[in-house]
C-alpha cells in the first residue's frame, strides 16, 4: 500500500500530469463533438425518417415498419435516451467506428476515412517535412548572412508568401503548369488507368500527381519556417554567449554548428512536431482544387451532403491528431532542451 | 527638428488599400460605366466565354456575365464579410484581452487557457461543420462563424499590451488619484492600445476574407451572393481553369492578393514606425 | 616594453539622431604581468573601449580612428601588429591564445545548451590538435585554479550558481594561457560574498600565471585593493593614469579626487560622503573644452575653451587638467 507522499509524488510527475490532461481533453473533445452533432438541425437521417413516417404512417405503425425505423436509428446511433446514445458513441469511438456514411451507404464511414487517410498523410507528411528542412536551412542561412541583398529580399518575399493561403499558390501553379504548359497533371492522385500497386511506374505516377499540390503546400509552409528561423538566428546572434564564442576565436563554422544551430533546433523541432499533428487535418482547399482523394476533400464533400458520420469521424480524427502531437511534444521536450529537465 | 519618417511600405500599402476601398464604395457607379447599371449576376445564353474585348474588359463567363462587373460586386461582398467578421473578432478580442490583462489572476488564467485552446484546435474542420449548421448562410452568420476562430489573435496582443501597460505603473498612479476603474480604462489604457487595434483589425479582416474565400472555393459559402471565392469556385467547377481561361480565373485571385499584400505592407510600415529599431 | 599600445582610439555609435562619441581619443599602454584598472562612471566609455580592444565592436558602433598595437612576440623578440588592421583570420589566431575576455554579466556568456566541458574544450581543440580525451584531461586543472570541482564539467549552465558561472568563465579565459585577460565588471551582478571570492580568484590566478589583467570596474575600492596601475576615464577620454598607490595617495584631477572621496570607509565613521555634483554628460553632446568643466569646482574660462592634454607630474603619473592639485 503506497503512502500518501508517494502517491503525491507520482501525481506531480510531469509525465503523469500530461497524460492525464491528454485523456481528459480527448474525452472532452468527444463529448463536445457528440453534442454538436446531436444539436445540429438538418440531420438528414432523422429528416428522412420523419418524412417517411409522415408519408406512410400505416407502414411505420406495423411491426416491420417500426423495426426498420429502429434499425436505421441504431445504425446511426440515434435511438434510445441521450445517455444511451452518448455511451454508444463513446464505445464506438474506442472501437473506431463512426456509423454508416451517407456517401456510400451502407459502407461504414471509417472505411472511407481509412481510404482517404494514406493519401493525406503521404502528401502532407512529406510536404511538411520537406518544407521544414528547406525553411530552416534557408532561414538560418539568411539570418547568418543578413547583410546581403539576397537575404533581405528573400526575407521580404518569405514574409509575404508565408501569409498567403495555400490555395492561392495552388491555383496559380495548376493554371501555369497543368493547363498552360501541360507539364504536370492537375487532378487526382494517380492515373485511373493504371492499376494501383507497388511497382515503379505507379509510384512515379503518384509522385507526378502529387507534385503540384505538394509544391503549393511546401512553398507557403517553408516561407513560414524561413521567417521564424531567421528571426531566431538574429536573436541568437545578439545573445551574450554568441559574442563570447566570437571572443574565444572559434571558427565561424563551429559557431554556426554548436552555438547557432544548436539553439535554433529545439524550438523548430517542437514546431515541426506540432505541424505534423496537423497533418490529419488535411489541406482542404488544396485537395479540393486538385481533386486529391484525401481527408480534406472527403470532409468537404461530406459537409456538402451533411454526412454526419463522416464529419464526426474526420473532426474527431483531426482534434485527436493535434492533441496527440501536443502530448508527444510535451514528452520529448525534456530530451532536446536540457533546461526543461526538472522532475 | 526630427524628420518626419513615413515608411515606404506604409505608403505603398495605403495606396493599394485606398484603391480597393474606392472600388468597393464606388461599385454602383462603376457598374453603370461597365454594363449600364444592370445586375451583373443575370445569366443569359448569348455570348458565353467571350474573350476580353472593349465591350467586356475581362470577357464573359459561362453564363455570359461580364467578368469585370462581377469582380467588383464580388469584391464588395467579400470585403463586407471580411469587415463584419473582422469587426466582431476585434471587438471580442479586445473585450477578452482587456479583461484578462487588466484583472489578472484567476480570471486571466481561465481566459488565456480558453484563448490558447482556440488557437491550438484546427479551425477548418470546425468551420466547415458550423457552416453546415446554419441552413441559409448570410453575411452576418458567416461573420459570426469566422469570428470564432480569429478572435484569439487580437485577444493575445491586447492582453499583452494591457499587461505591460499595467506593470508600467500608470495604473497605480491613477488609482492613487482616486480614478474609478472605468475612468482608468478609458482615459489611460485605451489611448495607448489604439495603434495595436488598427493593426489587429486589418489582420482580422484579411484573415476572415481568406478563410471565407477558402470556404467558398470548396462550395460552402454564402448563398445567392457572388463573392471572390465563389467566382473562383465557379471557375474551377465550370472548367474555366482547365481551359486556360485566365481572364476568369485570375482576376479574383489578383484582387484578393492586392487586399492581402496591401494590408501586409501597411502592417510592416506601422511596425517600422512604432518600433524604430526595425528601420533600415 | 608594453604588450598593448592603444593610440588615440575613437569608437563612435551611429544613432538615428546623431553620433555618440563613446570613446573619443583614448591612449593607454598595458605592460606585461601587471594589473591595470580602468575606472569611471557608467557611460564613460570603459566597456566600449575594451570591446574595441578585442575587436568585438558591433553596429551601430564603429571604429572611427586610432590604432591598437599588440606585441605578441615571445622571448624578447617583439612581433607587433595593429589589431584594427589585420584580417579576421589573423585576429582569430590571436583571440584567446594572446588576449581573452570576460564580458560584463558573463553569466549569460555560457551556451545554455552545451555542457560546461564541451564549452571549455571547443577552443582548446580548435587551437591544438588534441583529441577529445586529451583535451578533457586538461579541464579539471583549469577548474581547480578557480576553486571549482570537476563535477561542474558535466553540468549545464543553468545548474550552476551565478558565482560558479563567473568562475567557469574565468577558468575558460585562462585555458590557453593568454598574455592578457580583460575583465569587464566581473562582479557587478553578484552578491557580496561571491564578489570577494571571484576577485581574489582572479587576482591569484593572474599573478600566478604572470598574466596581465585589465580590470574594468566603477568600484574604486576594488581598484585600490587589486590593481598595480589605474586609469580614470571620463566622457570618453582618460583623465588620469598612474600607479595605484600614487593615484590614491595624491589624486591630481578633480574628478579622481571626487571618485576617491566617495568611497565609504569604516574609519570615516560619521563623516558625510561626498559625491560629485552634476550628472554625467551625454556622448552625443560632450561639453566643450575640458569635458569635466560643468561639474568641476575649479572650472575657469580656460577649461571651457580648450581640451587639456596629458602631462606627466611624477613618474608614470599622467593627468589631463588645467588646474591640477599637485602636492609638493
Amino acid at each position: 500500500m503506497k503512502s500518501i507522499n508517494e502517491i503525491k509524488k507520482i501525481a506531480n510527475n510531469y509525465i503523469v500530469r500530461r497524460i492525464v490532461a491528454y485523456i481528459f481533453l480527448m474525452f472532452l473533445t468527444a463529448t463536445i463533438t457528440f453534442f454538436i452533432f446531436r444539436l445540429m438541425p438538418g440531420n438528414p437521417v432523422e429528416a428522412y425518417l420523419r418524412s417517411m413516417e409522415q408519408r406512410f404512417p400505416q407502414y411505420f405503425e406495423t411491426r416491420a415498419g417500426m423495426e426498420l425505423s429502429q434499425k436505421y436509428k441504431e445504425m446511426f446511433g440515434l435511438q434510445g435516451s441521450i445517455f444511451h446514445q452518448y455511451f454508444c458513441f463513446l464505445r464506438n469511438i474506442v472501437k473506431g467506428t463512426f456509423g454508416p456514411s451517407l456517401l456510400t451507404f451502407p459502407e461504414p464511414a471509417e472505411k472511407l476515412i481509412l481510404q482517404a487517410l494514406p493519401w493525406t498523410i503521404g502528401l502532407l507528411g512529406i510536404s511538411t517535412i520537406i518544407a521544414w528542412l528547406l525553411g530552416v536551412l534557408v532561414g538560418v542561412f539568411i539570418g547568418w548572412k543578413r547583410e546581403s541583398k539576397v537575404s533581405t529580399f528573400t526575407a521580404w518575399l518569405a514574409l509575404v508568401v508565408s501569409q498567403m493561403p495555400q490555395y492561392f499558390l495552388a491555383i496559380i501553379l495548376v493554371f501555369v503548369f497543368a493547363y498552360t504548359l501541360y507539364l504536370l497533371p492537375g487532378t487526382g492522385a494517380f492515373n485511373p488507368l493504371l492499376k494501383p500497386g507497388f511497382y515503379p511506374e505507379f509510384i512515379f505516377d503518384v509522385i507526378k500527381h502529387a507534385t503540384l499540390p505538394a509544391l503549393s503546400i511546401i512553398l507557403v509552409t517553408a516561407a513560414g519556417w524561413i521567417i521564424s528561423s531567421r528571426s531566431l538566428v538574429i536573436t541568437i546572434l545578439n545573445e551574450d554567449y554568441l559574442i563570447f564564442a566570437e571572443a574565444k576565436g572559434l571558427k565561424p563554422g563551429t559557431i554556426l554548428r554548436n552555438y547557432v544551430m544548436k539553439n535554433v533546433l529545439p524550438p523548430q523541432i517542437t514546431g515541426l512536431a506540432i505541424s505534423l499533428g496537423f497533418i490529419v487535418n488535411g489541406a482542404y482547399v488544396v485537395e479540393w482544387i486538385f481533386n486529391y482523394p484525401g481527408i480534406g476533400r472527403l470532409m468537404a464533400i461530406a459537409v456538402g451532403l451533411r454526412d454526419y458520420s463522416v464529419m464526426q469521424g474526420v473532426m474527431l480524427l483531426s482534434i485527436f491528431g493535434v492533441l496527440t502531437a501536443n502530448l508527444i511534444v510535451d514528452l520529448i521536450l525534456p530530451l532536446i532542451d536540457p533546461r526543461v529537465r526538472r522532475g | 527638428m526630427k524628420k518626419a519618417y513615413v515608411d515606404r511600405n506604409l505608403i505603398a500599402g495605403s495606396i493599394i488599400i485606398a484603391f480597393i476601398i474606392f472600388l468597393a464604395v464606388f461599385q454602383p457607379w462603376l457598374n453603370k460605366l461597365i454594363i449600364g447599371g444592370h445586375n451583373p449576376m443575370t445569366a443569359s445564353f448569348f455570348g458565353r466565354y467571350e474573350p476580353p474585348s472593349l465591350k467586356h474588359l475581362l470577357g464573359t463567363d459561362y453564363v455570359c456575365r461580364d467578368v469585370l462587373a462581377l469582380l467588383l460586386l464580388g469584391l464588395k461582398s467579400s470585403l463586407l464579410v471580411g469587415v463584419v467578421a473582422g469587426t466582431l473578432s476585434t471587438l471580442m478580442g479586445i473585450i477578452v484581452g482587456f479583461i484578462a490583462g487588466y484583472k489578472g489572476g484567476i480570471v486571466d488564467s481561465i481566459l488565456i487557457g480558453t484563448t490558447d485552446t482556440f488557437l491550438v484546435i484546427p479551425s477548418f474542420p470546425i468551420l466547415l461543420t458550423l457552416s453546415a449548421y446554419v441552413k441559409k448562410l448570410d453575411v452576418f452568420s458567416m461573420g459570426v462563424i469566422l469570428m470564432i476562430f480569429s478572435w484569439p489573435f487580437s485577444a493575445r496582443v491586447i492582453r499583452s499590451r494591457v499587461m505591460s501597460f499595467k506593470n508600467a505603473g500608470y495604473i497605480e498612479l491613477a488609482k492613487l488619484n482616486n480614478m474609478s476603474d472605468l475612468e482608468i480604462i478609458f482615459l489611460e489604457i485605451l489611448p495607448n492600445i489604439v495603434p495595436f487595434l488598427g493593426v489587429g483589425f486589418g489582420q482580422s479582416v484579411v484573415a476572415s476574407m481568406l478563410a471565407a474565400t477558402g470556404l467558398e472555393v470548396i462550395g460552402l459559402g454564402l448563398s445567392g451572393v457572388i463573392t471572390l471565392g465563389t467566382m473562383i469556385n465557379n471557375a474551377i467547377g465550370t472548367g474555366a481553369l482547365s481551359m486556360g481561361q485566365w481572364n476568369i480565373v485570375f482576376p479574383p485571385i489578383i484582387v484578393l492578393m492586392m487586399v492581402f499584400i496591401g494590408v501586409q505592407l501597411i502592417n510592416m510600415g506601422l511596425e517600422s514606425t512604432f518600433n524604430p529599431r526595425l528601420r533600415r | 616594453m608594453e604588450i598593448v599600445r592603444i593610440e588615440d582610439l575613437k569608437i563612435y555609435y551611429k544613432l538615428i539622431d546623431g553620433v555618440a562619441k563613446a570613446v573619443d581619443g583614448v591612449s593607454i599602454k598595458v605592460y606585461p604581468n601587471e594589473i591595470l584598472g580602468i575606472a569611471g562612471e557608467s557611460g564613460s566609455g570603459k566597456t566600449t573601449m575594451v570591446n574595441g580592444l578585442v575587436r568585438l565592436v558591433k553596429p551601430p558602433a564603429y571604429i572611427a580612428g586610432g590604432s591598437i598595437t599588440v606585441n605578441y612576440g615571445e622571448n624578447g623578440i617583439p612581433k607587433e601588429v595593429n589589431l584594427l588592421r589585420i584580417s579576421e583570420n589573423e585576429m582569430r589566431n590571436l583571440r584567446w591564445s594572446f588576449i581573452s575576455y570576460i564580458p560584463q554579466a558573463s553569466m549569460n556568456s555560457l551556451n545554455p545548451l552545451l555542457r560546461v566541458k564541451d564549452q571549455m574544450m571547443d577552443v582548446i581543440r580548435e587551437r591544438s590538435n588534441k583529441s577529445k580525451e586529451e583535451a578533457l584531461t586538461l579541464l579539471p586543472e583549469l577548474l581547480k585554479r578557480v576553486n571549482l570541482s570537476p563535477q561542474v564539467l558535466d553540468m549545464y549552465p543553468h545548474e550552476l550558481s551565478g558565482g560558479m558561472k563567473q568562475r567557469t568563465i574565468i577558468a575558460m579565459a585562462l585555458a590557453l594561457s593568454p598574455k592578457i585577460v580583460i575583465a569587464d565588471e566581473p562582479t557587478t551582478a553578484l552578491d557580496v560574498v561571491s564578489q570577494l571570492s571571484v576577485l581574489s580568484t582572479l587576482y591569484d590566478v593572474c599573478r600566478k600565471s604572470k598574466t596581465s589583467l585589465v580590470l574594468i570596474t566603477h568600484d574604486m575600492a576594488v581598484h585600490a585593493q587589486l590593481t598595480d596601475r589605474v586609469a580614470i576615464m571620463y566622457a570618453g577620454k582618460i583623465v588620469e593614469v598612474g600607479r595605484t598607490a600614487d593615484v590614491f595617495k595624491s589624486p591630481i584631477h578633480p574628478y579622481t579626487k571626487g571618485l576617491i572621496a566617495s568611497i565609504p570607509t569604516i574609519e570615516n565613521g560619521g563623516k558625510r560622503l561626498e559625491g560629485i555634483s552634476g550628472i554625467a554628460p551625454s556622448p552625443k553632446n560632450w561639453p566643450t573644452g575640458c569635458r569635466f568643466h560643468p561639474r568641476c569646482p575649479k572650472a575657469t574660462d580656460k577649461c571651457r575653451g580648450a581640451e587639456p592634454s596629458m602631462v606627466e607630474y611624477e613618474e608614470g603619473h599622467f593627468v589631463a587638467c588645467f588646474h591640477p592639485e599637485v602636492k609638493k
